[in-house]
């Protein structure tokens, strides 16, 4: 598995990867003070001014924060990234794709433009595109990949069209002045529209029921991926964006219980499957859904104090969960597995990760003095704060929450205690890169419990500030006194234990009872499966291969097109009817006539040939008589070398009988057809007929042949002179002919050097 | 400045005889062939930029002034695409160098991809229609004898329908302008611009106006009118079906933007609707299409059709902003199509075959090619920042703008069905291992002429695609100045028959 | 007699469509020959007829004496005309290429390029496993 190669090659764009977010969160952090005194930094270049479009970017505390967690657990994901990806031959690839979408993550949370925003978004996309598909020898992470971009690109594309709608009601494309202006979208008629496009985007990226899907399947990622984009950063999109909007778009009825509902039915979903898993990092995937239903829910709500839960909620999980997706990744690298069946009594061999793998869980449960347990504190109030419907919030909260402390639970404990177990390899201490990450998070959520103010002040209510669009600052303290949040967390506690116990119990029945279910990833199979379906049916039907069909198309849609046109508009005209017309002009017509019937009805090649003859000739004779001689001659001329050409050829061609007549049904059809067809250029014939001819052109050439053109041929001297460039043009067209048709007798394909 | 507006006709047309008459030196036609591509696209440079600085160029053929004689004439939509013709005329000739035989190139395939460029050249610069007719036909002959040179089996199969639904769409155009001329009088684009309106009976220009829809339409292969695109570009050599991709469909759509903006806008309701219905099918039968393939040609194929329908949306919407994505979507799409279809011919050429289920394993074993892929293909796709991303938000943004919504997310839903099939061919190709049935490795490594001929017009062309996707501000300005021309024709007519020659 | 010519364009117009639908190829091109002559009968009688005088400035004259046909649409049809021939001559050779190489001119049997088995995409769940 070694390949010293690869590993030289991925040690450059690794630690440049560490580097990049190291300075990034340096840089981040300088900007604390000022962001959390209130001051919004913008910076913007021109890039489509004439579109509105410009490559500018903000800093307000939502931003920093997401900004900083993004380059915060990259630095340690880039650490823990190194030692997992060891041996790896495209170790570099891999780097420079994590740089690739660290770059375009920054990029969505700082954009102000709607189109930057949306650039870096699709951006993201494209990454994780890349990144899940990047074990892409495994069919299974390839069709993960796909699932995830096609899914997460529908509702990008839904978003664009929301946030080109929004732009539109609120008189801007910078989300900065969106958001701080009293931007009227509310009142806009299009608001549900652009409210529903722009949640199909968020709902998607951040993998809400019934979108969820993707997420789990992602897991095919190898697991610094799902631990970074998959868990902290990447699925947090959606929420950040819904954050953003939140000024602009909160408040009325369809935001509230759109995001309530969906959030609440997602968070309690996701942990009850969450619940089914026997492969922990599933698991650990489906608590993330559960974690982004729980955002979304809190952001429905208006009340400060629910979004001040939702932006301390969304640090408490992104530390914990990357934590735990990291310590699980490393047992799956130590044993070779992740069932939690067939793990246990790990803690010997790696005491290090077992505390901080039970450090994150405490704060995953919400234990006290973890930032978890304030951010759970702070859930119940915010629950019981929102307007609408705090009883449904709160159950939703506390049940999400109880499954989550039985998790937690099961992540921490099931693992490295009891009875160890035989594995494929021997188990013992990960190297310092992976397990630095968990301890350190780990450390970070105990520290920030213990002293909760400087991250409240400086980086929580800056943001829940920013997204509620007023300034009012939380207390953060770890002690509330007995009120009843703390109530409701010692319920969820004993449920919890009480889940944990009876694990093995809940996952076996919830998997006979929700066996049968429809599954999000088997609707989207149906879905593609439907789409291709349709798409050989159309084909199929359209591009049948046969060329008739294709014929009898083109000449339907003209003959209904130009004459449905015609009739319809009103352009139908009927000039003059029977001049006088000498009998012998009578006879020739009447002789066209009967020659084009000729080759329709003959069995013979030959009379079909006489029959295009006598055509020829007639119209020749038409030419002749009325002042166009030389036509007639052309024509006469024309006439002879194809007569003589199609004798040629006909030696070689079988007689034509035997495939000269389609089917009876197909031939009343063509005939129908054609009569239409004719019909309709009679009609516009006549109906040119009947207006004046505008002959300036025509008097202009009779005036100035001679003086201009010296000629006396009129017609002449327009084909080599008013108009020589056709003329020219028409010679080429000849002498290509002349030279295709030799190349195509002369060269046979055996010839020819392709397959 | 006429002779700027002959150069691009006549430098092919030279170019052709001159490959013509020294093709017994295998060598000599070779060079020849390149730099006459190169010396094409000089000249396309040189009359973009002319026309940049100093407006509508007009170029009176034989000194008659017009209406009379045959005017040649440059806007700046005329000269872009002469200029993108020029381009991908010069890369794709130095594509063929690699992969056409010999056998081809000694019976004369320079001289009919040096006419095809001259044909298609006149018909973007020829302000007459009569005579655009002509340069229809110069374009369709050459293509004829490139589609059907080689006397392969799917060729002449292909050969057979592409030329028999083209030979009708000719027949069509011309019996048009027939009539046409018999109910105004004229053939001069500018003269018709007026000509038009004067005529009493308006429901016949109506009828003219659907009949000229269809035969372009035809030409530009919109629903239900492009059966002869898949059924035939996937038969003949890269080269000739990465040309065909570029130009001659776009060849129709010009001819529709150029009517339909300068003669036949006096019943925008009826026509303007029926082509914005008409864009909504094309873009997703086209897509579908797509979805239901294996074969890369055949998937790119049909994915022409399909963007096809947004140029057209461009043209139906017909507001200023519109147009500007009409133009730059042509202008977007013919580079990164031309350029897939070449991808897809390294691909051959490396790999052994064009089909998905025999490929596999590209990703390893040619990440440049692989990267060189992604661009057009997400481009395609219209993945931001690139230049398909512009082209589409600016259609999106204008069907919006008019309160369009069906079209704004039909155009979206397409969207996502090419990501789609773009991501497909990434992960058949390129990811997926490659199958035990797959097809065996190239006959030989790429020698290094090889190399040279065929990565260095894809790797131009990936350069202007993503030139376009961050450097777009001058892009969208050139493109607004040109939709602005279309818009407003006032302009074109007097530089026509007002001014007198420059 | 310019009604009558609109007619007879009608009538040549039908006839080649009838032709053209035809699954043999050589039918198709007996309609595209018929077509053409309709195409040029329908410019010449847009051009409006005039018996018997063609467009002919005498010597000595600098423009005609009296009436004369339009020339124009004449030279327009001779353009027409040769161009058509060069197109209908490199068809049949096509034709002709085509049934040599196919062994056939029933168009509906000519299924190289679009195979009737036609190849099924990898069915929807290309990659599929049993996902969670």
């Amino acid at each position: 598995m070694a390949e010293r190669g690869g590993e030289s090659r991925g040690q450059v764009p690794g630690w440049a990867f560490v580097l990049l977010s190291l300075a990034g969160v340096v840089f981040a952090l300088t900007l604390v003070p000022r962001v959390a005194s209130g001051e919004v930094l913008r910076v913007a270049i021109p890039w489509l001014p004439s579109f509105g479009v410009q490559f500018s970017f903000f800093v307000d505390g939502l931003s920093l924060l997401f900004a900083l967690l993004i380059t915060g657990i990259g630095v340690f994901i880039g650490l823990y990234a190194r030692a997992y990806m060891h041996g790896h031959a495209q170790t570099g690839a891999f780097f420079c794709y994590l740089i690739f979408f660290q770059a375009s993550m920054l990029g969505l949370v700082l954009a102000d433009n709607i189109i930057t925003l949306f650039v870096f978004w699709e951006l993201t996309t494209v990454s994780s595109f890349l990144l899940i598909g990047f074990d892409h020898a495994s069919e299974k992470a390839r069709r993960n990949a796909w699932q995830a971009l096609l899914v997460t690109g529908a509702g990008g594309l839904a978003l664009l069209a929301g946030l080109l709608l929004l732009a539109q009601a609120g008189g801007s494309m910078e989300l900065s002045e969106l958001m701080t202006a009293e931007s009227g979208v509310q009142e806009h008629p299009l608001y549900l529209g652009i409210l529903v496009l722009i949640l199909l985007g968020a709902f998607t990226k951040s993998a809400q029921v019934p979108f969820h899907f993707w997420l789990p399947n992602a897991m095919a990622a190898p697991t610094p991926v799902s631990a970074y984009l998959h868990s902290a950063t990447m699925v947090k999109a959606g929420i950040y964006l819904l954050a953003r909007v939140h000024p602009s778009l909160s408040g009325t009825p369809e935001w509230i219980w759109t995001l309530t509902i969906f959030g609440a039915v997602t968070a309690v979903w996701a942990s009850i499957v969450a619940m089914r898993q026997t492969d922990l990092k599933l698991a650990l995937a489906y608590t993330t859904v559960m974690a982004l239903g729980t955002l979304t829910m809190f952001l429905g709500s208006e009340a400060h104090i629910a979004i001040t839960a939702a932006m301390t909620f969304l640090v408490v999980h992104c530390l914990y969960k990357s934590a735990l997706f990291m310590v699980i990744g490393i047992i799956d690298h130590e044993t070779g597995t992740r069932e939690v069946d067939r793990l246990g009594g790990l803690f010997r061999a790696m005491p290090i990760t077992a505390v901080a793998a039970a450090a994150a869980a405490f704060s995953m449960a919400g234990f006290p003095p973890f930032l978890g347990f304030i951010g759970k504190e702070l859930k119940y109030e915010g629950a019981l704060a929102v307007a609408s419907e705090p009883l449904l919030v709160a159950g939703a909260a506390i049940a999400a929450n109880a499954l989550m402390v039985g998790l937690a639970a099961v992540v921490a404990i099931r693992p490295f205690y009891g009875a160890p177990r035989t594995y494929d390899r021997t188990p013992h201490r990960p190297p310092f890169g992976m397990w630095i990450g968990p301890v350190f998070m780990a450390l970070l959520g105990l520290t920030f419990g213990v002293g909760p103010e400087y991250v409240g002040n400086l980086l929580i209510n800056p943001a829940a500030n920013a997204v509620a669009g007023i300034q009012k600052d939380v207390k953060f303290a770890l002690w509330h006194g007995v009120n009843i949040p703390l109530m409701m967390s010692i319920l969820t506690v004993a449920l919890g234990v009480a889940v944990f116990i009876f694990s093995d119990t809940l996952r076996r029945w919830l998997a006979s009872a929700l066996g049968h279910l429809l599954t999000g990833d088997e609707a989207y199979d149906g879905v593609k499966g439907a789409i291709l379906k349709l798409a050989d049916v159309q084909t199929a039907i359209l591009q049948n291969g046969s060329l008739r069909r294709y014929l009898f198309v083109v000449f339907a849609v003209t003959a209904a097109g130009v004459g449905g046109t015609l009739i319809a508009e009103g352009g139908m005209a009927w000039p003059a009817l029977w001049p006088d017309v000498p009998i012998y002009e009578w006879a020739i017509v009447v002789l066209i006539a009967a020659g084009a019937v000729v080759p329709m009805a003959a069995r013979s090649r030959l009379a079909g040939i006489c029959g295009l003859g006598t055509v020829g000739s007639g119209v020749a004779l038409i030419f002749l008589i009325y002042g166009a001689p030389d036509v007639a001659k052309t024509q006469l001329l024309v006439e002879v070398l194809f007569v003589v050409m199609i004798s040629v050829v006909f030696l070689k061609l079988p007689r034509f009988a035997e495939t000269t007549h389609p089917p009876k049904r197909g031939r009343l059809g063509d005939l129908t057809l054609a009569a239409i067809s004719g019909g309709v250029m009679t009609l516009m014939t006549l109906a040119v007929l009947d207006t004046p001819l505008n002959d300036h052109l025509t008097k202009y050439f009779e005036a100035n042949s001679v003086p201009g053109g010296q000629g006396g041929n009129i017609v002449n001297v327009i084909l080599v002179d008013f108009r020589a460039l056709d003329t020219f043009g028409e010679i080429v067209v000849v002498a290509v002919a002349a030279l295709g048709a030799f190349g195509l007798i002369k060269l046979r394909s055996t010839r020819a050097g392709g397959s | 400045m006429s002779w700027l507006l002959v150069l691009p006709i006549a430098i092919p047309m030279a170019t052709a005889v001159l490959a013509l008459l020294v093709r017994k030196q295998h060598i000599m036609e070779r060079y020849v062939s390149a730099g006459g591509g190169a010396a094409l696209f000089v000249a396309t440079v040189v009359l973009l930029a002319a026309v940049w600085q100093d407006g509508t160029l007009v170029g009176r053929m034989g000194n008659w002034p017009p209406p009379f004689g045959i005017v040649l004439v440059a806007d700046l939509f005329s000269a872009v695409m002469v200029l993108i013709a020029g381009l991908t005329g010069l890369l794709i000739v130095i594509f063929a160098l690699a992969t056409v035989d010999v056998e081809r190139e000694r019976f004369a395939f320079h001289s009919f991809y040096h006419i095809l460029l001259g044909g298609v050249c006149g018909a973007f610069l020829t302000g007459d229609v009569f005579n655009l007719y002509v340069w229809f036909e110069v374009m369709l002959i050459s293509s004829f004898a490139l589609i059907a040179l080689g006397g392969e089996k799917a060729q002449l199969d292909g050969a057979v329908k592409y030329a028999a639904i083209n030979l009708v769409s000719t027949i069509l155009f011309l019996t048009s302008i027939g009539l046409l001329y018999g109910a105004t009088g004229t053939l001069n684009m500018a003269e018709l611009n007026q000509a038009v309106r004067a005529v009493e009976n308006q429901g016949l220009i109506d009828a003219i106006a659907i009949m000229f829809l269809i035969a372009f339409g035809i030409k530009a292969a919109v629903f239900p009118l492009f059966f002869w695109l898949p059924a035939s570009y996937h038969t003949p050599p890269v080269a000739v079906t990465a040309i065909f991709a570029a130009l001659m469909t776009k060849v129709g759509v010009y001819a529709l933007f150029r009517m339909f903006t300068l003669v036949f806008t006096n019943d925008l309701a009826l026509t303007h609707t029926v082509m914005l219905v008409v864009a909504a099918l094309t873009m997703i039968t086209g897509v579908l299409g797509a979805a239901a393939h294996t074969d890369i040609r055949r998937i790119l194929s049909f994915h022409i059709v399909s963007q096809i329908g947004y140029m057209v949306l461009g043209l139906a919407l017909f507001t200023p902003l519109a147009l500007v994505g009409g133009v730059f979507y042509l202008i977007h799409h013919i580079i990164v199509k031309a350029n897939l279809f070449l991808i897809g011919g390294v691909i051959k050429r490396v790999a052994g075959s064009f089909d998905l289920n025999r490929l596999g394993g590209l990703y390893l074993s040619h990440p440049v090619l692989a990267v060189m892929f992604l661009i057009p293909a997400f481009s395609l796709a219209g993945f931001p920042p690139l230049s398909g991303f512009w082209a589409k938000l600016i259609l999106i943004k204008a069907s919006l703008d008019l309160e369009e919504y069906l079209i704004a997310g039909v155009a979206l839903v397409v969207g996502l069905l090419t990501i789609y099939s773009m991501t497909k061919i990434w992960i058949q190709a390129f990811w997926k291992p490659l199958p035990a049935d797959g097809a065996p490795a190239g006959p030989a490594p790429l020698s290094g002429f090889e190399r040279v001929a065929l990565y260095t017009p894809i790797i131009v062309m990936c350069a202007v695609t993503v030139t376009i996707g961050i450097w777009v501000e001058p892009f969208f300005v050139f493109a607004e100045r040109a939709a602005q021309e279309l818009i407003e024709p006032a302009g074109y007519v007097a530089a026509v028959l007002g001014g007198g020659p420059r | 007699m310019e009604v009558l010519l609109a007619v007879l364009v009608g009538w040549l117009f039908g006839a080649a469509v009838y032709l053209m639908l035809s699954r043999s190829l050589v039918r198709y091109l007996f309609g595209l020959v018929l077509i053409s002559n309709a195409a040029n009968l329908a410019i010449f009688a847009s051009g409006r007829l005039t018996r018997g005088a063609p467009a002919l400035v005498p010597d000595g004259l600098t423009a005609p004496a009296e009436v004369v046909a339009n020339a124009l649409p004449q030279a327009l049809i001779l353009t027409a005309i040769v161009i058509g021939f060069g197109l209908l001559a490199f068809a049949f050779v096509l034709a002709y290429r085509a049934h040599d190489e196919l062994g056939t001119v029933d168009t509906d049997a000519m299924r190289v390029a679009e195979p009737i088995a036609e190849e099924k995409p990898v069915p929807a769940a290309s990659g599929r496993e049993t996902a969670v």
